[in-house]
């Protein structure tokens, strides 16, 4: 069973889980009596990037990616946070602003999708002036309040850190039931799929590319709509800097998971979950044991081109298109 | 005559894992011979061949070249040595000049300090082109303005010199048209004068027939045995082929039996005064129940006829109809019950880096979705359903289609049209690069398919094949149909060719 081929037709998964297993048993190692306080704040640390990956998992299935998502976070935490404190902070006024949010996510996805074929365009592209459309909009909306950072008048995190515990670890189920289900019994993942793995066969096989890239990518959008209320719930607050790098973060998660960037039949979504908590669990673990903060970047560069070269010497690469 | 030996194989073997793709051959090549190698997929042909231009290594055994041990441990070092390959893929390197492919990895040849000298490699490979005849390539042209076919043409040029003592053709053939292929036998045979020796590998028997000198016939890695010139003129030649290759008695029944060339009255497809590009004001009406084969050289536009019909091109004027209905895309055309197999199987007709049963569910994903739930097992069952009526060799339908050979790959990008149901079927170079006993196979079934009504375009480069099933034949020559040919016992490909150049 554990053949040579064996190994070499699930490296990416073998990869992963390993990933995943080290860094749990060091995290079970370095938290000792901590463990179910540290348990909490995993999840918490998790919590948007699981959401955010989970949603990517339609977009990068099909070799793409979307570089805009950090600053769209930023943008909508903020707009969030003004449209619930002009309703004078009440509930009403911050279900108006996640609608308001989810609307403009919508639209995002959809430009990133349709923009890209109709200008025969790398979605790569769109994706970079959606990124500086909306550091942009950002800078402008945070001049305009005048301060560095605001925060929402409205109560929206539970008072008891275990009742909002509970409320994002059914939010990342809740997420994972519906992508497994999208993205496993329907035609969305089926297509996505196979748009990654051969555009040519897919539109020669009666697919609508244009029309399925749009739904996947507006698909990530209500992702990204929902990531930015769970960490508005955590924060409170937001400002010029908040979402930065989240791009690249959920691009590491899904790598670290065993996604192979060019997408295609291999995707999997539990390459979201099993990477955010590989991505997570490791900066826990060398918190936890003492490395300094300003070096666990340099760590994880170690360890994130080890994984590289581990997956990546396959002979079609995972590189994006 | 004495003939010179030039390469021996001794008791060689090659494993794939478990897969033993040679066991155990023993084989000479004497110069002054053009050695045909046939068998069917699988059966260790290009395996020999590949082993001796320095591709792969074998697992045992030995071979020896001009006497002594052979071992190459690259392509180059063969070349150098002697031995030249050109396969079937296509094998230049995009958004380069034909010079640049040409002298590839040879530009130290025309360097001075680190810069190639652009005029004086240009001019060398023209006058290579030139000396090969082939006059309507030129050097400095990017590669990219060239079809496959002049690829092909490019990189003969490239891998054969005047030191080129074993030319090994590997399956080249298969894509090229004729002019194509007249370039490589008059080659081959140039090269068999002047005391060198070809391996030539097809699936063509025609062609083996005609251009070999000598014949060796492989099954399941094993050579079963060697047919000389005369034994290759007897006339059961073909027959007594086929059975070496296949092991058992095919039957007579290969093409089409009947030349009843009658079908339904209604029109299943119909071209309407279509214009595009080279192609001007084409009109074409398919019945249900008629096979409309499409004859001619590569570049007649043929191709283009099945990709219109299907909506991946559109007309600039004229429109495609089926049952009344206009199709603007093949999303349309698939909807409206039209499937399309591509001469590209692939690049265009599968995912190789996927499941059998995702490439042929796939067009009926639609079709499977309940609202929008797709039950794993009505995938399954309707791919196992075709895996099964097409005798697809296989594990079951979670492997890979890039482990599948030529044929079975073929069957699966039919099996996508049989699980869908499409009752107009459009099909380019159907059995192209497919052994003898697939391709028995798929006439039977494209038989079948007529007898059950639905209608057939049948785009082919083989004359014998569109002989064989068409009831029409529609030969095409510069993007308009030079002539229309009635099935009949009486045809002949030189009745056809005739209109085709």
């Amino acid at each position: 069973m554990f053949s040579k081929a064996f190994f070499k037709k699930h490296v990416y998964d073998i990869a992963a889980y390993a990933g995943l297993a080290a860094t749990f048993v060091l995290f079970l190692i370095f938290s000792r009596e901590n463990l179910s306080y540290n348990v909490g704040t995993v999840l918490q640390a998790a919590s948007a990037y699981a959401i955010l990956s989970l949603g990517a998992v339609f977009v990068y299935s099909m070799g793409f990616m979307d570089v805009s998502i950090g600053q769209q976070i930023g943008v909508y935490s903020i707009l969030m946070i003004l449209i619930s404190n002009r309703m004078g902070g009440t509930i009403a006024g911050v279900v108006l602003g996640f609608v308001v949010i989810l609307a403009i996510a919508l639209v995002c996805g959809a430009f990133n999708g349709a923009v890209a074929v109709w200008l025969k365009l790398p979605s790569i592209v769109t994706s970079l002036f959606l990124m500086f459309f909306f550091t942009g909009a950002q800078l402008l909306l945070m001049e305009s309040t005048g301060n560095n950072t605001i925060s929402i008048e409205a109560s929206i995190k539970p008072s008891s850190r275990t009742a909002y515990n509970w409320i994002i670890l059914a939010a990342i189920v809740v997420v994972a039931l519906a992508v497994t289900f999208l993205f496993n019994y329907t035609k969305l993942g089926k297509y996505t799929r196979a748009i990654g793995a051969n555009e040519v066969v897919a539109v020669q096989s009666g697919i609508n590319t244009t029309r399925w890239k749009v739904i996947a990518y507006m698909t990530f959008g209500v992702c990204v709509a929902i990531a930015s209320f769970i960490m508005l719930m955590r924060t409170g607050t937001a400002g010029k800097g908040t979402g930065g790098g989240y791009a690249m973060d959920v691009m590491i998660c899904l790598i670290l998971g065993g996604m192979p960037l060019s997408g295609g039949m291999v995707s999997k979504v539990r390459s979201a979950l099993i990477g955010t908590f590989t991505y997570v669990l490791l900066t826990n673990d060398l918190t936890t044991m003492g490395v300094e903060l300003n070096y666990i970047n340099f760590v994880k560069a170690i360890i994130f081109i080890i994984i590289i070269l581990i997956t990546c010497r396959k002979n079609n690469g995972v590189l994006p298109r | 005559m004495e003939q010179e030996l030039i390469i021996e194989v001794k008791n060689m073997t090659k494993n794939f894992g478990i897969t033993k793709a040679l066991k155990g051959v023993d084989v000479k090549f004497y110069r002054g011979q053009i050695r045909g190698l046939i068998g069917e997929n699988g059966s260790g042909k290009s395996t020999i061949t590949s082993i001796l231009a320095g591709m792969q290594k074998a697992t045992s055994g030995e071979a020896f070249y001009k006497g002594q041990p052979w071992d190459p441990d690259s392509m180059v070092e063969a070349q150098k040595a002697g031995i030249s390959m050109v396969l079937q893929e296509a094998n230049t390197i995009p958004n380069c000049t034909v010079a640049e492919n040409i002298f590839a990895g040879r530009f130290d040849e025309f360097s001075r300090f680190g810069i190639v000298n652009m005029k004086k490699l240009n001019a060398a490979a023209q006058k290579m082109l030139d000396d090969f005849d082939i006059k309507h390539i030129k050097a400095a042209d990017s590669i990219n303005k060239y079809g496959f076919e002049d690829r092909k043409l490019i990189e003969i040029v490239r891998c054969v010199s005047k030191d080129t003592e074993v030319f090994v053709v590997d399956e080249t053939t298969t894509a090229l048209s004729h002019e194509g292929r007249k370039l490589i036998y008059d080659l081959i045979h140039k090269l068999k004068d002047n005391g060198k020796s070809v391996i030539f590998i097809s699936h063509d028997m025609e062609e083996i027939l005609e251009q070999c000198t000598d014949l060796t016939v492989l099954r399941d890695g094993e050579i079963i045995g060697h047919l000389n010139r005369e034994e290759m003129d007897m006339p059961n030649a073909e027959q007594v082929i086929r059975y070496m290759m296949v092991g058992r008695e095919i039957g007579d029944a290969y093409y089409r039996e009947d030349y009843d060339t009658s079908h339904g009255d209604r029109v299943a497809l119909e071209l309407k005064n279509i214009t595009l590009g080279d192609i001007k004001n084409f009109s074409l009406q398919v019945h249900e129940g008629e096979i409309i084969g499409f004859g001619g050289l590569s570049g007649c536009g043929m191709h283009e006829i099945g990709r219109l019909a299907f909506g991946l091109e559109k007309p600039e004027t004229g429109e495609v109809l089926r049952n009344g209905k206009k199709i603007h895309s093949c999303n349309d055309a698939i909807s409206a019950g039209i499937g399309y197999i591509s001469k590209n199987r692939d690049t265009e007709a599968l995912i190789l880096e996927g499941s059998i049963q995702d490439n042929i569910t796939l067009p009926s994903e639609k079709d499977l979705a309940k609202k929008v739930f797709i039950k794993p097992s009505s995938e399954k069952s309707l791919s196992d359903k075709e895996i099964e009526s097409f005798r697809i060799k296989c594990n079951d339908g979670n492997q890979w289609v890039n482990t599948l050979s030529g044929g079975n790959k073929q069957k699966v990008s039919f099996a996508k049209w049989t699980a869908k149901g499409s009752d107009v079927i459009i099909m380019d170079c159907p059995t192209r690069g497919v052994d003898i006993g697939v391709k028995q196979f798929m006439y039977a079934l494209i038989a079948d398919m007529k007898k059950q009504g639905k209608a057939i375009i049948l785009i082919s480069e083989e004359m014998s094949e569109l002989i064989g099933m068409a009831d029409k034949i529609v030969v095409m020559k510069d993007f308009a149909i030079s002539k229309e040919f009635t099935r009949s016992q009486d045809l002949s490909e030189t009745d056809i060719i005739e209109y085709m150049i």
